[in-house]
């Protein structure tokens, strides 16, 4: 039994019609073997989406977010027609978070077509590829092209400022939902030892230790726990994700990816994605792609990186390993 | 639903709770529109993007940053001596100071004037200046938002950033209440009291809260605007609309395990109690409609004003009986 007490029946837009519903996706369908065709969805030994990849060479070469791959051993690609294989780094580039891989023994496949991304204005329509590359989504280029500056990893814990004297390590005394930390496993009045073999005694050195490093990477870390000596690998966040989470505003964001800043120049649009389809193509109505997406960071921000960011580079890689310099016998 | 300035409220548990309810009852109500809308193409996306484009140039100027105490917010400009629209959970109260920050980053200061503190409407003053604001017009035809309409959305979301600039979404209008819009223009803490424009580039609605998904966005529309513009322009505070809502009658309906309508509880001190309307009582019919369902029924209360009478036919233990029933205002304590 249901009580009813206001809600008058007022016509609601049914899913299908709505901006991203199946009745306007239908108008970029034809987009598809521009977009979800040269896409492919990197997942775990065990079959877990991770990110989407963006096929930039028919012979198997792929770019995807690197911080959300830091290991290609305990990854695998699968492309649209099912073919399933290993990957082999090409080239890793942490400025621009990206990785160039090659998925091994895989010719054949669709490459993208870049065209420009700088001349786009406010308004222009993108496309991109949502549910690990199999989905076409809508939105638009949302505000200006511009540098994001970094802000550092982060644990996402609190720490105990004043330890008692004599007393070894750092306390933690509060540690954010769904940080790094949490998700290593680490709890309140866990004693933090070391970090990446360097041993801790104030909470500023465990400061300075993590701030250095790059959100994506994995650091180990022993600590005390009610005694006794334990290890754990966390892999570190943005900072900017982690505050964002420590004061609540996570609410509603489906989810923002581990790094969300740090990045020399990026398109902002608002098309709805998952941190999962980061590193699929984005492209323009017309069909040509004009950026990688790069960083899922709040509920209305996604970050592409531009394809002048990184395509001259990309290629130079890609180049470098299909024609490795040979040695010359000597005469 | 969470309001919009930031930093957000820390109460998503209990939000989530209410959205629930809210969105089985919207369920219950089962109100798509199963008319046949024409197929979107490339050419109408074009069309959108083109229209929106040339708006923004214009549009984008009346949009400002506003920073209060407790966080940082948005609104538009609707008039060259600089009156402004915002959400009333922006300045909380009339008289507050705040801080206005104009596209090209110039800083001013404004007042808040009144507000619609059951809608989150108000106004605000930005200060006198020689040269006129840049303004944008609001929609008077209210009605005219209709779900399946594209609309833009603009606003400052997570805080004025001048490398940024304003942030643009576009969407469609998803459903249309007395007082609110709801769309798929994905919004966020900051985005408070920035502007809903249809494609004439007029506001139609002012940001306010979001539920949990991405196309869970709502704006105050313009309906309670309008309506209460001269007390939000003398600094008053609204507290409850009788009229604008729909009369207030007093029950809480029930399908009984016969599939009748029941009344299952009568509200102390309402309408409906005085004129005896009892828990238990089957509703048959509404000024001589018969009523089969609970939003039928919601509806026909709804669509009449306070003041107005009706005349409900009534059974309870086999006997039937009617009576006449004054809608009132509603009750103050009960908001919206």
């Amino acid at each position: 039994m249901t009580i009813a007490h206001a809600e008058s029946p007022r016509p609601t837009l049914p899913p299908e019609q709505r901006t991203n519903g199946k009745q306007t996706l239908s108008a970029v369908e034809k987009l598809k073997p521009l977009t979800t065709a040269c896409a492919a969805r990197i997942e775990s030994t065990l079959g877990r989406a991770i990110c989407a990849a963006t096929i930039v060479g028919e012979d198997g070469y792929v770019l995807f977010k690197a911080s959300e791959v830091p290991d290609l051993g305990k990854a695998r690609i699968k492309f649209g027609d099912g073919r399933t294989t290993e990957l082999r780094e090409v080239h890793r580039e942490t400025s621009l978070d990206l990785v160039m891989a090659q998925a091994v023994g895989i010719t054949g496949l669709r490459a993208v077509s870049f065209g420009a991304a700088r001349p786009l204005a406010m308004g222009h329509w993108l496309c991109s590829v949502a549910d690990a590359g199999k989905e076409p989504r809508i939105g638009i280029v949302s505000a200006k092209i511009r540098r994001i500056p970094g802000t550092g990893a982060a644990l996402g814990i609190r720490m105990d400022e004043k330890s008692p004297e004599g007393a070894k390590g750092v306390r933690i005394i509060g540690i954010a939902s769904e940080s790094p930390a949490e998700i290593a496993g680490l709890q309140e009045n866990d004693v933090l030892l070391a970090i990446a073999s360097k041993n801790v005694a104030q909470y500023r050195e465990v400061h300075d230790i993590v701030n250095k490093r790059q959100p994506g990477e994995i650091v180990e870390i022993r600590y005390l726990r009610k005694n006794k000596e334990e290890t754990c690998r966390v892999r570190l966040a943005s900072r900017t994700k982690v505050l964002q989470n420590w004061e609540g505003e996570d609410f509603a964001n489906g989810g923002i990816s581990l790094r969300t800043d740090n990045f020399p120049e990026v398109l902002q649009h608002d098309i709805p994605l998952l941190p999962t389809d980061m590193g699929g193509p984005v492209a323009t109505l017309e069909g040509k792609v004009v950026g990688i997406n790069i960083a899922r960071v709040d509920r209305v921000t996604t970050f592409a990186l531009p394809v002048e960011a990184f395509w001259t580079e990309a290629q130079q890689w890609m180049q470098a390993d299909r024609h490795p310099p040979k040695a010359v016998r000597a005469e | 639903m969470l309001s919009l300035c930031t930093p957000f409220p820390r109460r998503a548990a209990t939000i989530l709770v209410v959205m629930q309810i809210i969105a089985a009852h919207a369920l219950a109500a089962g109100g798509s529109d199963k008319s046949a809308t024409p197929m979107t193409d490339i050419a109408a996306l074009l069309q959108v993007q083109s229209d929106v484009q040339k708006l923004l140039p214009q549009v984008r100027l009346a949009l400002v940053a506003i920073q209060t105490g407790g966080g940082t917010a948005s609104g538009v400009i609707i008039s060259a001596d600089g009156l402004l629209l915002t959400a009333a959970h922006v300045p909380g109260a009339p008289g507050k100071d705040m801080r206005v920050i104009l596209e090209d980053g110039t800083m001013t200061t404004a007042k808040s004037l009144g507000m619609d503190k059951t809608t989150d409407a108000a106004l605000a003053q930005l200060k006198k200046r020689e040269k006129p604001w840049p303004f944008v017009s609001l929609n008077r035809e209210v009605a005219k938002a209709q779900p399946g309409e594209w609309c833009f959305a603009l606003g400052h979301p997570g805080g004025f950033d001048k490398a940024r600039g304003p942030v643009l979404r576009v969407g469609k209008i998803v459903k249309q209440t007395a007082n609110s819009l709801h769309t798929d223009c994905v919004l966020m803490g900051g985005d408070s009291g920035g502007p809903l424009f249809n494609f004439t580039g007029e506001v139609i609605g002012i940001h306010s809260q979001i539920w949990e998904n991405r196309d869970q966005n709502v704006h105050v529309s313009m309906a309670p605007f309008l309506r209460s513009w001269d007390a939000m322009q003398k600094s008053e505070i609204i507290k409850t609309w009788g009229i604008g809502a729909g009369g207030y009658l007093g029950v809480a309906t029930v399908m009984s395990d016969d599939v009748e309508l029941a009344v299952a509880d009568v509200i102390e001190g309402s309408p409906a109690q005085k004129a005896g309307v009892r828990a238990g009582d089957v509703i048959l019919s509404v000024n001589g409609d018969a009523m089969t369902d609970q939003q039928q029924f919601t509806a026909t209360v709804r669509a009449r004003a306070a003041g107005d009478t009706l005349k409900i036919k009534l059974r309870n233990e086999g006997k039937e009986r009617e009576l006449s029933v004054q809608l009132a205002q509603k009750p103050q304590e009960e908001g919206q």
